[in-house]
């Protein structure tokens, strides 16, 4: 019964000191929303990585160029397709493009691999001629279905110093309809295409190999032996790099956020001593009408506890909106290669229980390290002492 | 000395404001007082004189810097604060200069505060302050904060609370002073009721008014004691 007069009212005092209650709540926020939101972001781009890995194929097959990933020979990928264990192996292209200026990713798939990802497209998966792009990419250069692209130049002859520049144009059949990150800037075209646009007959970026649950080692060892100049890419290590590059990224952030801090802690210290002389006469007071030092300490804790739980649930709401409303406006830019101040796509971001304990205990610790020492000096010295 | 003995006690007690220091004041000097049980008894002088800080050590709410101070016979000079606490919180109830009430606080839970941490629940704190603001005539004005009170009511709002742990020592300091005289006498007429309820008494003012209820007057000048009696 005690604690619970004790916590009531402590509430009383947060609604009654409303002005304090503000202000520090408002710092909390200050403070938490970048860390909430910032997490958010980069936790759901993490998670579309890896979804997108997991989705993809369970060895991805290259060949050494002078220790870079080279271009692999087409016809690889039936010689792989005939090993033990193997379910399919689709040869892609996979490069960077640019069109009209802006930086894309070409993607050349066999035209029965793009049949499967109709589910995504507005319109129809592309036939020879055409192009499937994404919906970052139509917008910011305000094509729709049925529009064409140039994709590709090339210099067909030289003539009196000038070159003659054939262009290839592709027919738009489709748009990625889901706005997500990574089919916002894609091009999609079918291999045969792609692989005249890079002019690399014969060749393409690489294999995917699909294989039946457990037999990984024993088809990556079958392809190595197959020619030892293959690189050999399994979906395991592609995880491992993808989160120890996402957590390098957080590290960074991380960083600048501990410094960020740096500034901000003493601003709330500040700002937690606000209204400090009035708590000093009401610690004085309750002390002299027969409070223990304990109970007044209590009854602060509890005090900090409520404005804690306020401040990260109202950040934790705040950053809610700034990613799904505002689209992480102007901090998507740090976690999204690319994007600018307004990202073009549905920025990702998933909300997980960690770091919103991780900022209520930040705020606890904020709160505290403002108001507990010095009511505590308050409440030894004599009450009247205090109340003067 | 008696064989009974004195609700409070000082021996020897001394104040000395920034001891030490350039701006050493010695508010109290060698001061020897000894209080009845359920009388009324009165400490008077000019302003600074030290009331405050005698009232202040007999409440528990100030260290003397030297001498002894005596409750029921049992030193407590050296008392940690948690003890003190629980004198001021079973024993004593006191009453301020300028009041002390908690600003924005409605007067009925002004009068509650002391019992929260006892773990008295709202509604029984509600009950016992309600009777107390009640019995003193502030019936009508248990839901107003202080700042919407006259300094009389605001005095008897005080004086609620010093007895809403119903002790056996009130302590009040210069309870007429920031208050008009009508208002005065109707405190004085509080506080004939709570001699009259065997309650020990000791007030600071100088408001010769109450005097005549005095059992005992002391006089203090320049933090020394003119003498009793
Ligand atoms: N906290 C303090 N620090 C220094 N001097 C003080 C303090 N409190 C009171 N004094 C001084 O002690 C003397 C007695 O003060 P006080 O007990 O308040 O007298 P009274 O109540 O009779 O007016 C005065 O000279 C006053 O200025
Ligand atoms: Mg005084």
């Amino acid at each position: 019964m005690k604690t619970l007069n004790l916590l009531l009212t402590a509430a009383a005092n947060v609604m009654r000191q409303r002005l304090r209650t503000f202000v520090v709540i408002i710092c909390l926020i200050v403070i938490l929303l970048p860390f909430l939101t910032a997490t958010a972001i980069q936790e759901g781009v993490k998670e579309q990585a890896l979804l997108s890995v997991s989705e993809g194929a369970d060895v991805y097959v290259t060949m050494d160029m002078y220790g870079r990933n080279g271009m692999i020979p087409v016809e690889m990928a039936g010689e792989i397709e005939k090993i033990e264990g193997v379910t399919k192996a689709v040869p892609r292209v996979i490069s960077r493009i640019y069109i009209e200026g802006r930086l894309a990713v070409l993607l050349g798939l066999p035209l029965a691999e793009l049949e499967e990802k109709v589910g995504f497209i507005k319109g129809s998966a592309p036939g020879e001629g055409e192009t499937v792009i994404g919906r970052g990419l139509a917008d910011a250069l305000g094509l729709d279905v049925g529009g064409s692209i140039g994709l590709g130049v090339r210099v067909t002859a030289i003539v009196d110093h000038r070159p003659y520049i054939e262009r290839r144009i592709y027919r738009i059949s489709g748009i990625f309809d889901s706005a997500g990150i990574w089919t916002s800037d894609l091009v999609l075209v079918d291999i045969e295409d792609a692989i005249s646009i890079y002019e690399m007959e014969g060749f393409v970026s690489d294999i995917a190999v699909y294989v039946r649950p457990g037999y990984e080692r024993s088809v990556t060892e079958e392809i190595q032996k197959i020619n030892s100049y293959f690189r050999i890419q399994t979906k395991a290590l592609a995880e491992r790099y993808m989160e120890q590059g996402f957590n390098r990224k957080g590290g960074v952030f991380v960083s600048l956020y501990v410094m960020a801090l740096g500034l901000a802690i003493p601003t709330i210290l500040v700002l937690s001593g606000f209204g400090l002389s009035e708590r000093r006469r009401e610690v004085g007071i309750l002390k002299a009408t027969g409070w223990q030092t304990q109970e007044v300490l209590e009854m602060v804790f509890f005090e900090n506890i409520i404005i804690a739980v306020i401040g990260a649930s109202l950040a934790l709401l705040l950053s809610y909106i700034w990613v799904r409303v505002l689209n992480g406006l102007l901090i998507a830019q740090i976690f999204i290669a690319e994007v600018g101040n307004v990202a073009p796509f549905k920025v990702p971001a998933l909300f997980t229980p960690m770091p919103f304990v991780l900022s209520f205990i930040l705020a606890l610790v904020l709160t505290m390290t403002g108001s507990i020492y010095s009511t505590w000096r308050t409440s030894i010295v004599p009450p009247a002492e205090a109340m003067r | 000395m008696t064989g009974v003995p004195y609700m409070m006690e000082c021996r020897g007690v001394w104040k000395i404001y920034n001891e030490g220091r350039p701006h050493e004041v010695r508010a109290l000097v060698d001061i020897n007082i000894a209080v009845r049980k359920g009388s009324l008894t009165v400490l008077t002088g000019p302003s600074g004189s030290g009331k405050t800080t005698l009232v202040g050590i007999m409440g528990t709410i100030e260290r003397p810097s030297r001498g002894r101070v005596y409750l029921e016979g049992r030193e407590i000079t050296g008392f940690s604060d948690v003890a003190l606490s629980m004198i001021r919180r079973e024993r004593t109830g006191l009453v301020f200069q300028n009041f002390n009430l908690l600003p924005g606080v409605p007067a009925w839970e002004n009068v509650a505060y002391p019992l929260i941490p006892q773990g008295v629940r709202e509604g029984e704190r509600r009950r016992r302050a309600v009777e107390l603001l009640s019995a003193l005539g502030l019936a009508a004005r248990v839901d107003h904060p202080p700042e919407e009170l006259s300094g009389g009511e605001q005095q008897r709002v005080a004086i609620a609370r010093a007895l809403v742990n119903d002790p056996d020592m009130i302590i009040l300091d210069e309870p007429t002073s920031n208050i008009d005289a009508g208002t005065a006498l109707q405190v004085l007429e509080i506080l004939k009721g709570l001699k009259r309820e065997g309650k020990t008494l000791i007030l600071s003012t100088h408001d010769s008014d109450l005097f005549g209820e005095a059992d005992e007057i002391y006089r203090l000048k320049g933090g020394v004691l003119e003498g009793g009696g």
